[in-house]
C-alpha cells in the first residue's frame, strides 16, 4: 500500500523535543551544572568536537561539531563535561516509555531527545491531542526532570518546525489547514530538508522567509533546487506525508553492497568500491532530506570471516565527501587482516533531519560550499541523464574491475 | 439557535449557549459535523449552530494574536469567544514568571478585545487550589494583573464557597462561574450566586462521578444530561441568575460522543420555552 491514503486523512502528530538533550540529562543528574554554561565534549583529545551545549553556550556562539578549542574561545566561562551516551540512551528509553501507552506509532531519533507520536484516530480513547501532549510532558517532567517542548500539527514537518519556533521551552499547536500560514513568516533555516547550499542560494536572492519561497512556482523553484524542487515546493507549504514509524520497527538504515568479481586485498580497489557505495547511499539520504549520524562498514573475507566497524558523526551528514571520510575511517578499523575480501557493505543509520542551519558563514565556508555545490551538481546530472553518466575518478577503478559485480542498494524503510 | 423569546421575571438578560471547545474529531463520527470534516473546517461549521465557544487550547498554549485573529476571521462579527486562562497562570505557576505570562496572555487575546468578541477570560483553578492564605494572595494578585478584562473565576475546591469570596468577586466586578458536576465531597457546589451584574456564567461538566478525577477526560466528561436535569437547572438557577444579570453564558464540557452540543440544543430549547432571550448563531 502506498501513502496516498495519508493525503485524505486529518492527522495529529505530536513532536516532543527536549532541547539540548545531553545537557538537560547532565543537569538533572547534577543540579550544580545549571549555574553555568555547559559544553559537552570529549576532553583530552587535541581535536575534540562539541557534542552538545547549553542554551547559554549556544547564545555565545558555540555550535555542535565545533572544535572544542574554538568553542572555549566563544564561551570561556563554560564548564566542559565528557559525553555519556549510555546515560542519554537510558533517558531516551524512559522518555519513549511515557509515549507508548498513547500510540504504537512513536518514532525516536536516537539519543537526541526527539520523539514523534502519531495520535491520528485516538481522540475517542485519549481525548484531544494537545491534552495528550501535555500529559506526556507532565509525566516526563515528573519522572525524569526533563521538560520537553511539544507541538501538535497535522504532519511531522510542521510539528518539527513548531518545536523549533518555541525552543528552548514552550508548546505550539498548529491546526490542520493552518500549515501554510504558520510557516510563511518563519525564517527558511527552520525548515527541515533545506541544505546549506540551498540557504546560500536563497541568500543570494535576498530571501530569508518561507513565505517568500512559497510565492515561487514549481518551475521557478526548479532553477534553484533542481530535482528537489517538488520537495521544497511542498515543504514551504507545510505538506508532508511521511509516516511516523512504529517504535517496534527496526531503526531506519540505508545500505549498499558491493561484491568483488575477484577477491581482493588491494586497498585502492576497495576504497574505490567504498566510494561508489557512499555515492549511492548519499544520494538516497539527500533525496529523503535526512542526514546519517553513523556509518558502518561490513567486510566479508574469502575465508568466511566477517568484520564490522562503525564511525559516528556528532552532527550527521549527507555530503558524499564527509560520508566517505567517515566510511574510510571505519574501513581502516576493519581492514586488519591480510586475507582477501569478497564482499563489502556500507550501512548508514541514526538517520535524522539536519539541524536548523543558522550558522551560515561560520566554519570553513568556502570548503563546505564547494563540496555541497559539487554534490548537488552531480545529483542533478545523474537525475537528468542517469546514475552512471558521471562518476568521480576515485570510484572509476571499482567500476572497471567490478563490471560483473552485484551491486544493490536497499532501503530498510521499503 | 432557533429564535428569541422574552420573560418578564428574568428581565432583559441575553443568553448565549455553546460548548467548551469545538475541535473534536469524534464529533464527526457522532454526526455533529458532516462526514469528512477536517479540523480546520470545524469552526466555520460550529458558528452556524452556536453563538459562542470556549477556547480550550489557550489553557495548553499561550494565545498568539495572529492565531486568534485567524480564528476570529472564521466567525461572524457577533460570535463570542471565551478564552481559558493559560495553565502557567493557574496550574503551573512560576513565581518569577507569572506576571510576564499574564502580560503575554493579554497581548494574545487582544484581537478579541479590540473586536468586542471576548465574552470572558475563564480563570479555572485546579482542584487542589484551596482557600489558603498563599492562594488567596496569589488569586488577588492575578485578578489585579488581569484587571480590565471580563473575568470569570471557576473554583474547583469547595473551600472557596463562602460569602466573603463572593463579596470580593463582586467588589472586583468578576463573575463567579456556576458549575454542574458530580456531587462529590470537596468539590465546589452548584450555586446560583451572581457576583457580576454584567455577566453570569454556567459550565456543565457532566455528572460522571465514577470517571471524575481519574485523569482521563474521556471518562470524566462522558455524560448525557437528561431533559429533566436541564429543566431543573433552568427553573431553579438560570431563571434567578438571569434576573440579576444583563447577560449570561452557559456552556457544556461533556464533549465525549458530541453529547455537549446535543445537550446545548436541548438547553437552548428549554430557555426559549421559559421565555428567556436567546442569542442566535
Amino acid at each position: 500500500m502506498g501513502l496516498s491514503w495519508l493525503e485524505h486523512k486529518d492527522r495529529s502528530i505530536i513532536h516532543l523535543n527536549v532541547a539540548d538533550f545531553a545537557v538537560a540529562v547532565e543537569r538533572v543528574l547534577d543540579v550544580r551544572l545549571r549555574a553555568r554554561p555547559l559544553i559537552i565534549a570529549p576532553q583530552g583529545a587535541s581535536r575534540a568536537a562539541v557534542y552538545d551545549m547549553s542554551e547559554e553556550a549556544y547564545q555565545a556562539g558555540v555550535r555542535k561539531g565545533m572544535a572544542l578549542r574554538r568553542a572555549r574561545r566563544f564561551c570561556h566561562e563554560a564548564e566542559v563535561l565528557p559525553p555519556h551516551p549510555d546515560r542519554y540512551e537510558r533517558a531516551m528509553k524512559v522518555f519513549l516509555k511515557h509515549t507508548l501507552p498513547y500510540s504504537p506509532l512513536v518514532e525516536a531519533e536516537e539519543g537526541n531527545g526527539h520523539l514523534f507520536v502519531d495520535l491520528t484516530g485516538t481522540g475517542k480513547l485519549f481525548g484531544p491531542p494537545p491534552d495528550v501532549a501535555w500529559r506526556i510532558r507532565k509525566a516526563v517532567k515528573f519522572d525524569l526532570g526533563l521538560d520537553p517542548i511539544w507541538s501538535v500539527a497535522p504532519n511531522k514537518l510542521v510539528a518539527k518546525v513548531a518545536t523549533r519556533v518555541v525552543k528552548p521551552t514552550g508548546e505550539y499547536i498548529v491546526e490542520a489547514g493552518e500549515e501554510g500560514e504558520f510557516l510563511q513568516p518563519l525564517a527558511v533555516y527552520l525548515l527541515p530538508g533545506l541544505e546549506r547550499e540551498d540557504l546560500l542560494r536563497l541568500r543570494e536572492f535576498h530571501i530569508s522567509q518561507v513565505g517568500q519561497v512559497a510565492r515561487w512556482t514549481l518551475e521557478q523553484l526548479e532553477t534553484v533546487f533542481g530535482n528537489r524542487s517538488r520537495k521544497v515546493y511542498q515543504a514551504v507549504r507545510g505538506i508532508d506525508f511521511s509516516p511516523v514509524l512504529s517504535a517496534r520497527q527496526r531503526p531506519l538504515r540505508l545500505t549498499a553492497d558491493h561484491v568483488f568479481g575477484d577477491d581482493t586485498n588491494d586497498v585502492i580497489l576497495i576504497e574505490a568500491a567504498l566510494y561508489r557505495l557512499v555515492e549511492q547511499v548519499g544520494r538516497r539520504l539527500r533525496e529523503q532530506g535526512r542526514v546519517a549520524r553513523r556509518i558502518g562498514v561490513w567486510l566479508d573475507y574469502s575465508d568466511g570471516v566477517r568484520i564490522t566497524r562503525q564511525k559516528s558523526s556528532r552532527t550527521g551528514t549527507a555530503n558524499d565527501f564527509k560520508l566517505f571520510a567517515l566510511a574510510r575511517t571505519a574501513l581502516e578499523f576493519a581492514l586488519k587482516r591480510r586475507v582477501r575480501l569478497r564482499h563489502l557493505r556500507l550501512a548508514c543509520d541514526r538517520l535524522t533531519y539536519p539541524p536548523a542551519q543558522q550558522e551560515l558563514f561560520s566554519l570553513d565556508e568556502q570548503e563546505i560550499r564547494a563540496s555541497d555545490g559539487l554534490t548537488t551538481a552531480l545529483d542533478q546530472i545523474r537525475s537528468r541523464f542517469g546514475p552512471s553518466t558521471i562518476r568521480m575518478g576515485r570510484g572509476l577503478v571499482a567500476s572497471i574491475s567490478g563490471e560483473t559485480l552485484f551491486e544493490k542498494i536497499k532501503d530498510s524503510q521499503s | 439557535m432557533e429564535g428569541e423569546g422574552r420573560s418578564e421575571s428574568a428581565g432583559s438578560c441575553r443568553l448565549w449557549v455553546g460548548t467548551c471547545g469545538y475541535s473534536y474529531t469524534e464529533w464527526v463520527e457522532a454526526g455533529f459535523y458532516p462526514p469528512g470534516t477536517k479540523s480546520g473546517q470545524m469552526l466555520s461549521l460550529y458558528v452556524q449552530k452556536f453563538p459562542i465557544t470556549e477556547l480550550n487550547y489557550t489553557w495548553y498554549q499561550m494565545p498568539r494574536a495572529e492565531a486568534i485573529e485567524r480564528q476570529r476571521g472564521q466567525a461572524p462579527p457577533q460570535f463570542l469567544f471565551a478564552a481559558k486562562l493559560t495553565r502557567s497562570l493557574t496550574h503551573e505557576i512560576e513565581p518569577d514568571l507569572w506576571r510576564d505570562q499574564a502580560a503575554t496572555f493579554r497581548d494574545g487575546i487582544a484581537p478579541l478585545v479590540q473586536a468586542r468578541q471576548l465574552a470572558a477570560v475563564l480563570v479555572q483553578l485546579p482542584p487542589g487550589f484551596d482557600r489558603s492564605l498563599k492562594n488567596r494572595s496569589y488569586l488577588a494578585a492575578l485578578l489585579d494583573e488581569l484587571e480590565g478584562l471580563p473575568l470569570a473565576v471557576e473554583f474547583r475546591h469547595g473551600s472557596w464557597a463562602t460569602d466573603r469570596v463572593f463579596a470580593e468577586l463582586e467588589r472586583r466586578g468578576a463573575t463567579l462561574v456556576s458549575v454542574d458536576e458530580p456531587n462529590l465531597p470537596g468539590l465546589f457546589p452548584a450555586l446560583d450566586v451572581v457576583t457580576n451584574p454584567d455577566l453570569f456564567y454556567v459550565r456543565f461538566h457532566g455528572r460522571n462521578a465514577a470517571g471524575w478525577g481519574k485523569g482521563k477526560k474521556q471518562l470524566q466528561f462522558n455524560y448525557d444530561y437528561t431533559e429533566d436535569e436541564l429543566r431543573e437547572w433552568v427553573e431553579e438557577k438560570i431563571m434567578k441568575m438571569a434576573g440579576e444579570a444583563r447577560e449570561g453564558v452557559t456552556v457544556f464540557n461533556n464533549h465525549v460522543r458530541a453529547q455537549a452540543p446535543r445537550n446545548a440544543f436541548v438547553l437552548a430549547r428549554l430557555l426559549l420555552e421559559y421565555g428567556l432571550i436567546l442569542v442566535r448563531a
